[in-house]
């Protein structure tokens, strides 16, 4: 009685069979979240995380071992007794969800998740992925971007990274952007919306 | 009668309206000159008008309560007032026309018993009380009373279970209170125009256990309503078929209980229970007490399994929420509508925030100190013990599923060609109207917003459930977010209750007896209903132009008596 799961998360094409094991694996075995609060347990249910809000990690490729990785991420809202989580500032609250395939283990260090606001004001640690290469976390922006990087120890962690970028990603709303300067509006000039 | 009525205001009255003032920049060429009373709403002046819609107007006539009709032959709305009835008691409702002053302009628009909102009924749990209901506006309607399980022949849904009370017809429905909590009554006909323009009212249903809800000193019943106008007035509604039918109409006034300036005055250290009910058309509220401790307590049907505190009420149409909140600092709290919208022709999201009222604190402390309390979050061992009985079927595959989606046609090109390509993204839930004139242009005529059942692909009334008394049945829902114009839907089961068991593959851990829930775009919600109650019902999406552009489906629940 699945018949309605054709927008469901899909594994990347390459990724592999390890990466859709990945996606089944009970949330209840992620990290803590990012909000400083460890995330509620959770029991794996007979329904997915909404496909349509997958994030997509593009590797980097500056890392030896990361060339073929890939990673998504997947948000479902924070529970909450109203079924939709929003914050007082009217922000999603999501638990973000994030699985990387294909990425081989450092020789040295940790991969850290991290998200932050697109124009990198403010930035968030996420969490260490796990050994089977997952992290989750709580997000409560409408936009954000998804980095994972490289640093040297998961013990000395700052409040941004100091590592190499592996992976980055953008949230689904990121590809919301202005009108101007194109289509029905090809008329109206960017530069008086304030962009350039 | 209403094409009629729609078009003798277009012919006679529309050319008394001049254009709409506040488009200047946005190169509209219809108004007075083209002898049409419809006028564009209100839209953000930076937002430039999209090529092709200039001309535009909506296929439909448009229409306003009484029919252009000067206001001041009307008398006056009075807030709401409360009555409090017995079982067996009986209440004279009419639906009358209204003059409303809002913000120093009168307008005509309905009221029951010429009050805006309508009484709040005072019941007790168990209650029978008789409404003998008369019709005296122009449009035939009925009275729904969401959320009650009511004997089937008194839900209020037209060609349903009753036949339209025409203007001068009555009808009397006996109304029975099952279950205890908040709950409201509106009209079940263009709920568009009908409850937009002030058809509604609560009903409060007081449970014989004392400590039902935890120690309080004051109650207050809110009712949270916007309302689409200009500065010369309400704008127009369509005649045949709603307009705004891809979002729903969202107002740019905001209204508690019927008015712009809601006020409270606690002293400081009160516990005051607040009683919301959202009555708009399309506009889901995010309900702020200015950083008060809030804790949430009960919902649609009952009270949750334990109180939680939240930082915001986030509440759609239909939904209701009783929240306990403490007042301790003196001084003014704004009780806002915090949300973040959406300019999509920017690209953006922006902080909006409406100011729906002010709660005064004043310096005198409260009678008596609650706060040990209010602190206290309660477990409730009365609901914990009533879903005992359904825990056996939370983890069963789903009985029914039902994708939500749309159909259109017959839209001008220029919307079509601009969702086309500028909706690479659409937000999970929509706090505001994001593209004004695409979204006013959009009919009933032209919009189809469908419920769909996978398994047999049958669509909105099409499609036939039937079950028996007692059944308890898992639906699952789907709201199909690669669609022309995905949206989120508050989806409202008629006579029954229902519990939301999970959505997107999150488990519910705090449960609450539902009619209404939200179900935000690209998620999959399963919920289990509780079918207690024969007769026929709906089941519908609660944005008034959603259900009038087609969203609804009717199922039907065999008395147990009857089925054996």
């Amino acid at each position: 009685m699945r018949t309605l799961a054709k927008d469901r998360p899909r594994v990347a094409a390459g990724a592999g069979a390890a990466l859709a094991l990945l996606l089944i694996v009970p949330l209840a075995a992620f990290g803590p979240t990012a909000a400083g609060g460890a995330a509620d347990a959770c029991v794996a249910a007979d329904t997915d995380p909404p496909a349509y809000y997958k994030i997509d990690l593009v590797p980097t490729r500056r890392i030896p071992g990361t060339k073929r990785a890939t990673g998504v991420g997947y948000v479902t809202f924070a529970r909450s007794p109203f079924a939709v989580a929003v914050s007082p500032e009217g922000s999603y609250v999501y638990d973000l969800t994030l699985s990387v395939a294909q990425l081989r283990p450092p020789r040295q260090g940790v991969y850290v998740a991290w998200v932050s606001t697109p124009d990198l004001d403010q930035v968030r640690r996420l969490g260490v992925l796990d050994a089977a290469m997952q992290v989750k976390g709580r997000v409560d922006w409408n936009k954000f971007l998804v980095i994972i990087t490289l640093e040297p120890s998961a013990d000395d962690l700052g409040a941004t990274w100091t590592g190499p970028v592996v992976l980055r990603g953008l949230s689904r709303s990121g590809l919301m952007h202005t009108m101007a300067g194109h289509g029905p509006y090809q008329q109206e000039p960017c530069a008086t919306y304030g962009f350039n | 009668m209403l094409r009629t009525a729609a078009l003798f205001f277009g012919i006679f009255l529309a050319p008394a309206l001049a254009l709409a003032q506040g488009h200047e920049g946005h190169g509209m060429h219809h108004g007075a000159a083209d002898g049409a009373a419809w006028r564009m709403p209100p839209m953000d002046p930076t937002m430039p008008m999209m090529p092709g819609l200039e001309d535009e107007l909506p296929p439909v006539a448009p229409f306003l309560a009484g029919m252009g009709m000067d206001p001041s032959m009307f008398p006056e709305a009075r807030p709401s007032e409360v009555v409090e009835m017995a079982d067996g008691d009986t209440l004279d409702l009419a639906a009358t026309l209204v003059r409303r002053t809002l913000r120093g302009r009168a307008f005509v628009m309905y009221g029951y018993n010429g009050q805006y909102p309508g009484p709040l009924l005072k019941v007790s749990q168990g209650a029978t009380v008789f409404v003998r209901f008369r019709n005296e506006i122009e449009l035939p309607t009925t009275v729904h009373w969401h959320g009650v399980r009511l004997d089937n022949r008194f839900d209020g849904v037209p060609f349903v279970t009753q036949a339209p009370v025409e203007r001068g017809e009555a009808f009397t429905y006996e109304v029975h209170f099952r279950d205890a909590g908040v709950y409201w009554y509106h009209p079940h006909m263009r709920e568009d125009i009908q409850q937009d323009l002030g058809l509604y009212g609560n009903l409060l249903v007081e449970p014989p256990q004392a400590e039902y809800y935890g120690p309080v000193h004051r109650e207050q019943v809110l009712i949270l309503d916007d309302l689409l106008l200009d500065e010369r007035g309400l704008i127009p509604y369509g005649g045949e078929a709603p307009t705004h039918a891809l979002m729903g109409r969202f107002g740019n006034l905001m209204l508690v209980n019927g008015t712009t300036d809601y006020r409270l005055t606690v002293r400081r250290g009160e516990v005051v229970r607040f009683f919301l009910t959202n009555v708009a058309n399309a506009r889901t509220f995010n309900v702020v007490f200015g950083g008060a401790p809030v804790k949430v307590v009960a919902s649609d049907v009952g009270k949750f399994e334990r109180e939680q505190w939240v930082g915001s009420v986030p509440i759609a149409p239909a939904e209701r929420y009783v929240v306990e909140v403490r007042f301790d600092t003196p001084g003014q709290v704004a009780l806002t509508n915090s949300i973040q919208a959406i300019n999509h022709f920017r690209g953006e999201f922006y902080p909006h925030v409406d100011t729906l009222g002010l709660v005064t604190v004043a310096d005198e402390p409260a009678a008596q100190d609650l706060r040990e309390a209010f602190e206290r979050l309660r477990d409730h061992a009365d609901v914990a013990r009533d879903l005992e009985a359904f825990r056996p079927h939370f983890d069963r595959p789903p009985d029914r599923e039902l994708e939500l989606t749309l159909r259109v046609e017959g839209l001008p090109v220029s919307i079509v060609r601009a969702m086309e390509i500028d909706t690479l993204y659409v937000p999970p839930m929509e706090w505001n109207d994001a593209m004004p004139m695409m979204n006013w242009l959009s009919t009933g005529t032209q919009v189809t917003w469908i419920l769909r059942e996978p398994a047999t692909g049958r669509e909105n009334m099409d499609i036939r459930w039937d079950f028996t008394e007692g059944e308890v049945i898992k639906l699952r829902l789907f709201n199909n977010p690669r669609t022309f114009h995905p949206m989120n839907h508050p989806i409202h089961v008629h006579g029954q209750r229902f519990l939301v068991l999970e959505m997107d593959g999150v488990e519910n851990p705090n449960l609450v007896w539902k009619d209404t829930a939200i179900v935000p775009v690209g998620s999959t919600m399963d919920v289990l209903i509780d079918l207690s109650n024969p007769g026929d019902w709906m089941l519908h999406c609660h944005i008034a132009e959603h259900l009038h552009a087609g969203m609804m489906l009717g199922f039907s629940v065999r008395a147990q008596d009857s089925a054996q």
